[in-house]
Order: C-alpha cells, then structure tokens, then sequence
C-alpha cells in the first residue's frame, strides 16, 4: 500500500470538496509561477506544509516522505543548469557562471515550492475525488471512466509483482546481471498475462451481476463551501503579500 | 527521467500541454469507441493499464548502480499500438504525479509528450521498419524498446534545452549539456530495457499467443502490422 494512498484516505480534510483543495493549490501555484522564486517560494512551500501538517493532521513524517525523492532529484539535476557550456574552439568548454548558478537556484527553490502543493493535493485528497474533479472540468469521460477502473486494479497489481519480486528473489533470480536480466523479463510477461486474466475474470463476474458498462457506487458528495473556497483564496493574497512584503 | 512539478516555465509547460491534447485526444475517441462497441475491454484495458503502472515501480538492474525504472513505451506500443498507448501512458502518467509525486500536474503535457507519444510512436515505426526487412522479431522488439526509450530521453533533453538554454551557447549548447547527461545515465538503460523486453515478449508468446492474438484491442500492436509473426 501507498503511503499517499493511505492517508489521502484518513486525513482531517478527506471531505473537504476536492474543489476547494483544488483552488488552494492553483492559487500557491500561481503565485510561485508569478513572483520571483527567491521571494516567494519559501511562503508557498510554507503555506503547504502548514496546511497538510497543521490543517489536514497529515503527519510531517509522511509530507517529508513524499518530498525526498523528488528534492534528490532536484539536488541532482542543480549542476546541469548551473554549469555553462561552450561549444566555439578547441573543445566544449565548461565554465560556472554566476547568472548560471543563480538561474539553477530559483528553479530549484520554484519547483520544489511547486512539488510541496502537490504533495499537499495528494496527501489529502484521493484520486477517485480528483478524477470527479476532472470529469467536471472537462476531461473526456471515456478517460476518466478507464481511469477510475485502473486505480482499483493498481494496487492488486502491485501486490502480485512484490510477491512475485520476492519469490524470485529467494530463488537467486537476481544473484547476476545475466539472471536479473532474465527474472525481470519473465516478471513482466508473466505479470501482463496475469493482469489480463484478471481483468477477463472481473469483467465476467461483474457481467454476471448486471455490468452494463458503468459502476454506480455510493459515494458522499461533499458540499461546496463558500467560506472555505474564500479562505483559499485568502491564503494565496497573504503568501502574494508577504512576498511582496519581505522580497 | 520525469520533468518534475514546477521545473518548466508556465509558457513551456502551457505549450507542451497544447502539443499534447491532440495526440491524447485522438487515443482517447478510439479508446472510447473500442469501450462502447465492446463491453469486455473495458477492464481488459484498466488491467493493462495498471500492468503499465505497475512497470514504473519496478526497478531496473543496472551496471553503473544507479537505479532507474523501465519506460515501457516500447512495450506497450508492441501490444497495444501507439495510440491506445498515448491514453493508458497518459493516465500512467497522471497517476505517477497524484500517487509518488513522480512528475508533475504542470508538466504533465511536456511528460505525456515525450513518454506517451514520441516514445511509443518510435517504438512502434521501428518494430514496423524491422520487421519489413525481414530481421527477427526479437532484433525487432529489442531496437524497438531500446529506442524507444532513448526517443523518450532525447525528447525531454529538447524540452529542458528549450526550458533553460545556455547562457554561453544558448539552445544547442544546452541540448548537447542534457544530451551527454543522458547518454551517461540513460544509454544502459535503455539497453536493459531492451533485453527485458526481449524476456517479456518472448514468455507471453510461447505461454499464451492464441490468447494475446484474440484480445480485441491487441489487433492494434506493432506486431500483427509489422508482419513479426
């Protein structure tokens, strides 16, 4: 299981309306995108943290562990953009550049602002509320149906491939190169047949109870509030504010 | 390699999208059409789906230690053809932001791009190609990942030089500063995904080919076009 997954599903806010979620990250987004990430990236990283940790009781455990691989990333991808490159003379030439180092940092500090509102979006809303969401918002409904259907399988895929990792690897599948080559290939075909078995399978079972192409499912539909959809809003002008504020 | 949340410039990341819906569009109709006309691939298609998920939490081995996942791009255009491979990439995609944090919702057009529609498009000519010239399949299904994948990786070196080009050199300086990131780190890679695919390929057509042959929606894969049979 998913760390996200998990307490997308058990968090303070999971029957917040995922609109009002919505608008709080397009909001801190916009304004990362708008202002100077030197100024404003630590208010709407900030502002997201506070708002899954503080607002939605998220544990900061979890927020950290979402924003680890993708900081690695970024800590990694720095020298890339930091470092210049000539082509003209003898050879490419390397060189460091101030205005280069700087372009590096900003985009570093936007994006990993921009990963924390997602991580904030994730951690507290479930996916099958944001596809509600984007159906709304005009993603094609064959897409959105074929989506909700794969988030079910997801997971039971998941599990059969640890399992199968596992069972491999207690018999030396991934002792060399030659051999981990060759597990990881019989994983995968095997696996792909297996998924299709278990669609053929479900579809069966669900035709045989009435499966006329849609899955009609009682779902709580929370009420949008106005005041909460204001306090997003609120909470953009404050981080735009003390950006403004505090360059 | 997914462009991250944020990374991108909003008129990038905005043009990237607008690339992309098309491409996505045009899946998306025949995906829905294929659903209407026959019930059962409905779910025939949400397992795949997951299945192709599933393939970017696997890890890779890999010589140099660092550790990467497959694309399967090349994969997925064998069995599925390129088009219905732009719409489960595509929602692969989406649900590697909303689950891992692995991309983004801003980049997602720039990641759909390069991963759901160059790399499967490529995949798929070049399984074609190859096939044509009578080479065997595995020559064929090998080239047709590895390339794929390497498609993938120059594609987003592309959008990155043009996101950030170079002070000194400006944009082909910085395509050849992300190309030879890429080449380092990518080209065994997509090597390895090439032989696993090879692996792959061959398991499921010694195991169940009748079975694979008479799933509707497979009738699109590279395979039965190219002539690989």
């Amino acid at each position: 299981m998913l760390a996200t997954d998990r307490h997308a599903w058990t968090n303070r806010w999971r029957f917040i309306h995922p609109g009002e979620k919505a608008l709080f990250v397009v909001g801190l987004l916009a304004a990362d995108f708008a202002l100077p990430a030197a100024s404003v990236a630590h208010q709407v990283f900030a502002a997201a943290f506070l708002a899954t940790v503080i607002g939605a009781k998220v544990p900061a455990r979890a927020f950290w562990g979402v924003m680890v691989v993708p900081a690695g990333f970024l800590l990694a991808g720095l020298p890339a953009l930091a470092v210049s490159v000539q082509l003209e003379g003898a050879g490419p030439l390397l060189s460091l550049s101030p205005e280069g180092l700087a372009l590096a940092v900003a985009v570093q500090l936007r994006s990993l602002a921009a990963v924390a509102c997602l991580a904030f979006l994730i951690l507290t809303t479930p996916i099958p509320d944001l596809l509600a969401l984007a159906r709304r918002l005009g993603m094609p409904p064959a897409l959105v149906e074929l989506a909700y259907l794969m988030h079910r399988l997801v997971f039971v895929v998941l599990e059969r491939a640890s399992a199968a990792r596992q069972a491999q690897e207690a018999r030396l599948g991934y002792r060399n190169f030659k051999t981990s080559i060759r597990s990881l290939g019989l994983l995968v075909g095997g696996l792909f047949l297996r998924s299709l078995d278990r669609g053929r399978r479900l579809d069966t079972g669900l035709a045989a109870r009435g499966y006329q192409g849609d899955l009609r499912v009682l779902s709580a539909e929370p009420e949008l509030s106005v005041k909460r959809l204001a306090l997003a809003v609120l909470m953009t002008v404050v981080v735009v504010a003390s950006a403004l504020v505090w360059p | 390699m997914h462009i991250m949340e944020g990374y991108l410039p909003p008129l990038h990341a905005l043009a990237w999208t607008v690339a992309a819906v098309p491409f996505v569009l045009r899946g998306a109709r025949k995906v829905a059409k294929l659903m209407e006309e026959r019930r059962e691939t409905r779910l025939l298609l949400a397992a795949s789906g997951a299945f192709a998920f599933m393939l970017s939490a696997l890890k890779l081995p890999s010589v140099t230690g660092s550790c990467s996942h497959p694309t399967g791009v090349g994969l997925g255009a064998i069995l599925f053809g390129p088009s219905i491979t732009t719409v489960l990439g595509s929602i692969v995609l989406l649900f590697q932001a909303l689950l891992l944090a692995h991309g983004g919702l801003t980049t997602l057009g720039a990641n759909i791009f390069s991963m759901a529609i160059v790399g499967p498009w490529v995949s798929f000519f070049v399984l074609r190609s190859v096939g044509a010239l009578g080479a065997p399949q595995a020559v064929g299904v090998f080239l047709a990942a590895m390339l794929g994948d390497l498609a993938t990786y120059c594609v987003t070196a592309c959008q990155l030089a043009l996101a950030f080009p170079d002070p000194a050199s400006g944009f082909g300086g910085a395509l050849v500063k992300f190309l030879a990131i890429f080449a380092v780190t990518q080209v065994p890679l997509a090597i390895i995904e090439g032989l696993v695919t090879v692996v792959a390929v061959n398991l499921m057509l010694q195991y169940s080919r009748e079975e694979m042959f008479a799933v509707a929606f497979l009738k699109g894969g590279a395979f039965l076009k190219g002539g690989a049979r």
